[in-house]
C-alpha cells in the first residue's frame, strides 16, 4: 500500500498559511446566522471586546508553537502529557471535531436548500460535498492545507460586495444607534459566547504545527488572520444593520444571503446563488481539514499511530462521518435558529474548546518549564 | 485501482444519476414550458378572499391575455394560474405585487408574509396600492398598447430614489414595518377604464392603509421625505409653479420630546407665476416668497397635525429622538409621545426669477 500516506510532510508553509488558516476557519458558517444573534448596535463593542479575548488566545497558541514539542507533532504531545491521556484526550477530540463538522456542513445544506434548491433532498446534498471532501482528503494534509489559499482567494472577496449596503438611500446613521447598551440580559451572554465561539477554530492548528516551519514570527501571523476577521464581523454586522435595522433583522433567518439576495446585477438575477456556491470552497476546505483531523484521532485513540495510514482505515472514518452526518440530518437538525440543539451544543462547545485548548497548552507548559 | 479508475467510476456514478432520471433536482425549467410573470395583481374576490390577475404569456411574441383567479389564499392563486395555463407560471421574474386599496386597508402583512418566505421572488419587488378596477385597465390596453406590464416596471424602476414619485419596494417597506417609529408608506395609483394614474402617497398605520395624501401634502412629503427634491412644485391657491425645487430640511426635538421645529430651506426656480403682476422687482420677488413660506408653514403644520393625530409617522420624526448615549423609546411611549407634540415649521424660500429682476 505504498502511495497512501495522508499525513506525510512533504513540504513545510511558511507563516501566510497560518494567517489565512486563522482567518478562513473562523469565517464558517456561524457568519452567515451571526447578525440574528448580535441584533443590537452595540454589539458593534462587543465584537471587538471578544476579538481582543480571541487575541489572548492567539498569543498563547504561539507560545505553543514556539515551544519544541509543537513541531514533533504526536511526539511532542505524548512527551507532555504521557501517551495514555493524549489517547484519552483524542477520543474526547473526536466528539468535538465530528459536532463542529456536523455543524458547519448541515448549516451550509440548509442555505443552500433555502436558497438554490428548494426541492431537493438534502441528503443528497451532504453526500455530494462529502464526495468532494473526500477528494480533496484523499490527496494528504499537505495538498489540503495549501488548498486553503483556492479557499481564501475564492471566498474573501464576497464581504466587499456588502459596501453597496452602506450607500443604500434608505439608510440612515440613526439604525446604529444607540451605541451603548441600555439593557444587559441573557440574551447579550449568549451573544458573547456566539461571537467567541464563531472565532474558534485556530485551537485546532495547534495539531497541524509540523506541517509549518515558522517559530518565531508565527505570533504575527496569526495575530494579522485573527484582526482580519474582527474587522469583517464588524463590518458584516454594521452592513447587516444599515440594510434591515435592528428590528428587521431579529426576523430573518439568513441575513447575509438576504443582503447577497438584494444586489443587482446587469447579468445574472440570482447573483446569490453564485456567491453561496463559491462560498462551498470554504466549506470544502474546512470539512476537509476536520475530516483528516478525524481520522487522525481515530488513529491515535485505537494506538495505530505506527502504522501506515491505509485506504480502508480512511474510508471507514469517512463513512463514519457521512452516517453520523445523515442521522443527525434526519432526526436533530431543526430548521429553526433557536431550537436547533445541534447549533447550541455547538455555540458552547466551540467556545469551550477556543478556550480551554489553549489554556491547557498554555499552563502544562508553563509547568514543564517550571520542572 | 488508482487515480484514474476512481475518477471514471465517478462519473459514471454521476451519469447513472442524472440520465437515468433518478435526478434529486424536481423542478423543471424548459423555456418552452414556463412563463416567467412580472406582476400580480390582487383585488377583493365576490366569493373568495381574493381575485388574483396578471398578465400572460409576459416575453414570447404570443397574444398577451389576463388570467385571473379566484381564490382564498395567495399561493393557492398561483397554483390556480397553473392549472389554468398550459405553461408553469414562474415568479422568479416578479417585479410588481398590486394590492387594491380595499385589501391594504384591512392590513398587508397576511399578504406580505407569504410573499416573503419564497426566495425566488426579489426583495426589489415593488408595491403599489391601485384604487379602482386594475384588470378593467389592463383589458382595455390588451390591444392598445403592447408590454404594458414591463413599461409599468420601467416607470416606477425611472422613479425610484428620484423624488418625483413615491416608490418603495418590498424590502424598503418591511424595513419601516418593523421600525417602531417609522410608518410605512405605499404610492397609490388610481385605475380607471382608460387610465392609471399616480395619486399620492399612501401612508400606513402597522400594515393598514389609513389616507392617501392629496396634491399639496404629496409635494411637501416629497421635499421633506422622500430625497428633498421637486422637479415641478405647484401651488394651485396661490397660481404659482416652482421649477426644480430643492428642501434642505432639520429636524429639532427638544429633550423632553415635547417640541418640534422644522426649519426647511428651499432653492429653487419661479417657473410660472398665473397672476397678474406689473413688473418683477426685487420687492415683488420677495414679498412672493413671503407669501409662499407662510403658505407652505400653514399647510405643512396642518399636514402633520393630520398625522399626529392618527399617531402616524411616515416622515420617520422618530428616529431623531435616537441618540448614540441614549435608552431608545418604544412604539407606544413614541406615539404618545408624537401625538402630544408641538410643531413648529419653518421655511425659508430663495426662489430665482423668471427673468432678469428689473430695478424701477
Amino acid at each position: 500500500m505504498s502511495g497512501f500516506s495522508l499525513f506525510e510532510k512533504t513540504s513545510s508553509f511558511n507563516g501566510v498559511y497560518i494567517t489565512l488558516m486563522v482567518n478562513r476557519m473562523q469565517m464558517l458558517y456561524f457568519v452567515i446566522i451571526m447578525p440574528v444573534f448580535l441584533i443590537y448596535p452595540y454589539m458593534i463593542w462587543i465584537i471587538i471586546i471578544v476579538g481582543l479575548l480571541s487575541q489572548i488566545n492567539i498569543f498563547m497558541l504561539s507560545k505553543w508553537f514556539n515551544s519544541n514539542y509543537a513541531s514533533r507533532g504526536y511526539e511532542g504531545f505524548a512527551e507532555l502529557f504521557g501517551e495514555r491521556s493524549v489517547r484519552l484526550l483524542s477520543f474526547i477530540g473526536l466528539g468535538f471535531i465530528l459536532l463542529k463538522l456536523t455543524v458547519i456542513t448541515l448549516g451550509y445544506v440548509e442555505v443552500t436548500q433555502h436558497f438554490i434548491f428548494p426541492s431537493l433532498n438534502t441528503n443528497w446534498m451532504i453526500l455530494f460535498i462529502l464526495l468532494i471532501c473526500w477528494y480533496v482528503c484523499s490527496h494528504g494534509m499537505t495538498p489540503t492545507i495549501r488548498f486553503v489559499v483556492i479557499a481564501f482567494l475564492s471566498t474573501a472577496w464576497m464581504f466587499l460586495l456588502l459596501f453597496n449596503f452602506l450607500f443604500q438611500p434608505f439608510n440612515s446613521i440613526h439604525d446604529l444607534f444607540p451605541l451603548l447598551p441600555y439593557e444587559w440580559t441573557m440574551k447579550s451572554w449568549k451573544a458573547v459566547v456566539f461571537i467567541f465561539s464563531a472565532l474558534s477554530g485556530p485551537e485546532y492548528l495547534v495539531l497541524l504545527a509540523p506541517w509549518f516551519n515558522t517559530r518565531k514570527k508565527v505570533l504575527k501571523y496569526m495575530t494579522i488572520g485573527n484582526v482580519f476577521t474582527i474587522f469583517e464581523y464588524v463590518f458584516l454586522f454594521i452592513a447587516s444593520l444599515f440594510f434591515f435595522g435592528p428590528h428587521y433583522l431579529e426576523e430573518n433567518r439568513f441575513p447575509m444571503m438576504e443582503m447577497m439576495r438584494y444586489l443587482e446585477s446587469p447579468v445574472f438575477e440570482r447573483i446569490d446563488m453564485i456567491l453561496i456556491s463559491v462560498y462551498l470552497v470554504n466549506f470544502v476546505f474546512a470539512i476537509s481539514i476536520f475530516m483528516l483531523l478525524f481520522y487522525g484521532a481515530t488513529r491515535i485513540a485505537l494506538k495505530r499511530t505506527k502504522d501506515q495510514t491505509t485506504k480502508s482505515g480512511f474510508a471507514v472514518c469517512c463513512s463514519i462521518v457521512s452516517i453520523c452526518l445523515f442521522i443527525n440530518n434526519e432526526l436533530l437538525w431543526k430548521k429553526a435558529t433557536n431550537q436547533n440543539i445541534l447549533l447550541e451544543l455547538e455555540i458552547w462547545a466551540g467556545a469551550l474548546t477556543y478556550l480551554l485548548i489553549p489554556l491547557f497548552l498554555f499552563i502544562s507548559l508553563r509547568r514543564k518549564g517550571r520542572v | 485501482m488508482n487515480h484514474k479508475h476512481a475518477k471514471i467510476i465517478f462519473v459514471i456514478f454521476v451519469n447513472i444519476i442524472v440520465l437515468f432520471g433518478c435526478s434529486p433536482i424536481v423542478e423543471k425549467n424548459l423555456v418552452e414550458e414556463i412563463a416567467p410573470v412580472t406582476f400580480w395583481s390582487i383585488q377583493k374576490g365576490e366569493d373568495e378572499n381574493f381575485r388574483m390577475s396578471t398578465l400572460i404569456p409576459p416575453l414570447v411574441k404570443e397574444k398577451k391575455r389576463l388570467l385571473s383567479v379566484q381564490v382564498d389564499l395567495l399561493k393557492e392563486g398561483v397554483k390556480g394560474f397553473n392549472l389554468k395555463y398550459y405553461r408553469e407560471l414562474k415568479v422568479g421574474q416578479l417585479r410588481m405585487l398590486l394590492i387594491s386599496d380595499e385589501i391594504a386597508a384591512e392590513g398587508i402583512s397576511p399578504l406580505i408574509d407569504t410573499i416573503l418566505t419564497d426566495p425566488d421572488i426579489s426583495k426589489r419587488m415593488y408595491l403599489v396600492i391601485v384604487k379602482g378596477d386594475f384588470d378593467e385597465y389592463i383589458n382595455s390596453q390588451l390591444g392598445v398598447q403592447e408590454d404594458l406590464d414591463y413599461f409599468l416596471y420601467r416607470m416606477l424602476k425611472h422613479y425610484d430614489n428620484q423624488g418625483k414619485m413615491t416608490v418603495v419596494n418590498l424590502h424598503e417597506f418591511m424595513k419601516a414595518l418593523h421600525s417602531p417609529t417609522h410608518s410605512p408608506v405605499l404610492p397609490v395609483f388610481e385605475a380607471g377604464n382608460e387610465n392609471f394614474q399616480y395619486q399620492g402617497t399612501g401612508i400606513f398605520k402597522n400594515d393598514k392603509l389609513i389616507e392617501t395624501t392629496n396634491n399639496l401634502e404629496e409635494q411637501i412629503f416629497q421635499l421633506l421625505d422622500n430625497d428633498h427634491f421637486l422637479k415641478y412644485l405647484t401651488i394651485r391657491d396661490l397660481s404659482f409653479v416652482l421649477g426644480h425645487v430643492k428642501a434642505d430640511v432639520q429636524l429639532n426635538i427638544d429633550k423632553a420630546y415635547s417640541e418640534l421645529k422644522l426649519n426647511v430651506q428651499l432653492n429653487g426656480r419661479l417657473d410660472e407665476v398665473g397672476r397678474e403682476y406689473d413688473l418683477l422687482t426685487r420687492e415683488k420677488l420677495s414679498s412672493f416668497e413671503s407669501e409662499i413660506e407662510s403658505y407652505l408653514e400653514k399647510q405643512t403644520t396642518e399636514f402633520l397635525k393630520k398625522l399626529q393625530e392618527n399617531k402616524v409617522d411616515p416622515l420617520q420624526v422618530g428616529k431623531y429622538t435616537l441618540g448614540p448615549f441614549s435608552k431608545p423609546l418604544d412604539e407606544k411611549e413614541w406615539s404618545d409621545k408624537w401625538g402630544r407634540m408641538e410643531v413648529k415649521v419653518d421655511y425659508d424660500l430663495k426662489l430665482q426669477p423668471l427673468t432678469d429682476i428689473k430695478n424701477d
